[in-house]
């Protein structure tokens, strides 16, 4: 391992590529349960609530709340390093999800659990884009998401 | 299922240092275990014929197929049983509940059950501690690791929502590795009692891997062998070597791999559930037990296994290890010789937990020894929280 490069998303299967696509399209969809309508994340075969194997993907909110988070000091390689320390939060999504993914236009130091977050797009590669989370401020609109966690 | 013919004990016990093996072939420390263990029960290394996990390392068909790899190629003759368990780094511990299976329905006679991680192993069993930490990042899936995430971080993101329900402090979780490393300074084949004891502000002080966790909140990277070996408890007490302790009560939880998925990263169900289990099977109170071995890849974990297994309410985990709570001489003694953290966090390390409990039980702990011990509890969990076991042990 030459840690020169971050770690691209490896094995997807191709019944949750159309989320992956979302993001390209910088329009996040999260697979939803046809049957009972739940949201769930990441994609699963099968609806834990109704047991349902129909599913589709959808558009989101793309808020949510903090609900848990981390700021990594010691990163996994190289190419993670050179952006430590950066904030891991475990995001409470609107639509009764929850979803990982980097937290970043803050200091890690100011991420708090209960606050109001947005996803935003970041390319990896030309194949692949990663969601990651921003703070959602009234300067951006979406201040109204209070749900708690 | 087979019909219950005979109890079942823990015959015999044996551990090498714990650090650095890698002058060494992990199968000359398979052997070097097995036989230890063997000799501890006073029975040769041809009375096993029972296996589980992993038999001496190999390739090929060798790997796959451990218990006819230990048959007539190694052994001299064909083993009657073989079977895995599935709780990650405690998979070796709750092997045992396998192996007692195994020795109580007359599968087997001898049942052994060896960790023995030493030589150059590649990916996340490395020496080298960037080829492992890259490794065990990806063990995650794509949804995680693309953002940099670690086996800490996994475990990192659970410690802060603990102390945001509940208050918990770093101090606290301190007090798991202090107390641990206390007891580590007692057992010679440790591999950091040498480093001596530790303060909570050493801990506290100590350099952040991924926030709430600090240096010393975390396993280190280690090699190391260890194995158990179970027979019938009538053999053990006519060996007169050893008291028979054998499992009162045993139970898992299995929980989620994706930490979306489960119900709270503050306090886990399914840990909860193996213990109630297991109590249940046991027929003895939380009160009753008078010492622990709870598996503790990160202090966190320890809170987790304390409430989760009942010794205090959800969420008090941290007042409860406060003061030196879990040393020798304190409400619940734990890791009494120093746990993953301290005392070795090698392969499938729960079985070190679980021979320092047969330790105690048997009453040769020596200055580790807490005073009348007669019930232990081991529980341990596989990746972070996500599958789960608790035993009770006692005499047979």
């Amino acid at each position: 391992m030459t840690g020169d490069e971050k770690f691209l998303p490896e094995g997807v299967p191709a019944w949750q590529q159309p989320f992956w696509e979302s993001l390209r399209e910088h329009n996040i969809k999260v697979q939803r349960c046809t049957a009972c309508g739940a949201f769930r994340h990441v994609p699963k075969e099968i609806c834990a609530k109704c047991y349902s194997t129909s599913f589709s993907f959808e558009p989101v909110s793309g808020r949510g709340v903090v609900y848990t988070y981390t700021i990594v000091h010691r990163a996994p390689t190289p190419a993670y390093q050179a952006g430590a320390p950066y904030a891991i939060v475990h995001a409470a999504m609107d639509e009764d999800f929850r979803m990982v993914g980097t937290m970043i236009g803050i200091d890690p130091d100011e991420v708090e659990i209960g606050a109001p977050v947005r996803v935003v797009y970041t390319e990896l590669s030309p194949e692949w884009t990663i969601v990651e989370f921003e703070p959602a401020t009234e300067a951006n609109g979406l201040v109204d998401n209070a749900r708690g966690n | 299922m087979v019909r219950k013919l005979r109890e079942a004990a823990v015959a015999g016990v044996y551990q090498t240092k714990q650090g650095d093996l890698s002058d060494r072939t992990s199968v000359d420390v398979w052997f070097e275990c097995a036989k230890g263990a063997c000799d501890d029960a006073g029975i040769p290394l041809g009375a096993i014929d029972g296996l589980i996990m992993d038999g001496p390392e190999g390739v090929g068909i060798r790997s796959m197929l451990p218990a006819a790899a230990l048959g007539y190629d190694l052994l001299g003759k064909p083993m009657r049983f073989h079977a895995s368990s599935s709780v990650g780094a405690s998979a070796a511990a709750s092997g045992v509940n396998l192996a007692v299976y195994a020795v109580s329905m007359g599968l087997a006679d001898a049942v052994v059950i060896v960790n023995a991680v030493a030589g150059s192993p590649e990916g996340f069993s490395s020496a080298n501690r960037d080829e492992a930490i890259a490794a065990m990042a990806k063990l995650s899936g794509p949804y995680e690791y693309v953002y940099g995430t670690t086996r800490v971080s996994d475990y990192a993101v659970l410690a802060r929502r603990h102390m945001y329900e509940y208050g918990t402090t770093s101090e606290q979780l301190a007090e798991v590795a202090v107390a641990q490393r206390y007891g580590a300074t007692m057992h010679p084949l440790s591999c950091n009692g040498h480093r001596g004891e530790i303060t909570l502000d050493e801990v506290v002080a100590s350099r952040m891997i991924a926030d709430p966790l600090h240096l010393l909140d975390c396993c280190a990277i280690n090699q190391g062998g260890g194995a158990v070996v179970v027979t019938s408890a009538d053999a053990v007490r006519d060996s007169k070597k050893h008291r028979p302790i054998g499992l009162l009560g045993y139970g898992e939880g299995h929980s989620h791999i994706d930490p979306n998925s489960a119900p709270s990263l503050a306090f886990f169900d399914a840990a909860q559930l193996a213990a109630d289990t297991a109590f249940t099977h046991a027929g003895v109170a939380r009160d009753d037990i008078d010492v622990a071995g709870l598996g503790d890849h990160f202090t966190i974990n320890v809170l987790f296994g304390i409430e989760a297994s009942g010794f205090c309410k959800p969420g008090e985990g941290g007042p409860f290890v406060e003061n030196g709570a879990l040393k020798l001489g304190g409400r619940l003694p734990t890791n009494t010789a120093g746990g993953f953290l301290s005392f070795s966090h090698a392969g499938a390390c729960g079985i070190f937990t679980l021979i320092e409990i047969i330790e105690q039980l048997r009453g040769t702990a020596g200055a580790r020894q807490v005073a009348d011990a007669r019930l232990g509890y081991l529980s341990g969990s596989g990746g972070a929280m996500q599958n789960n076991f608790s035993a009770i042990l006692g005499e047979v």
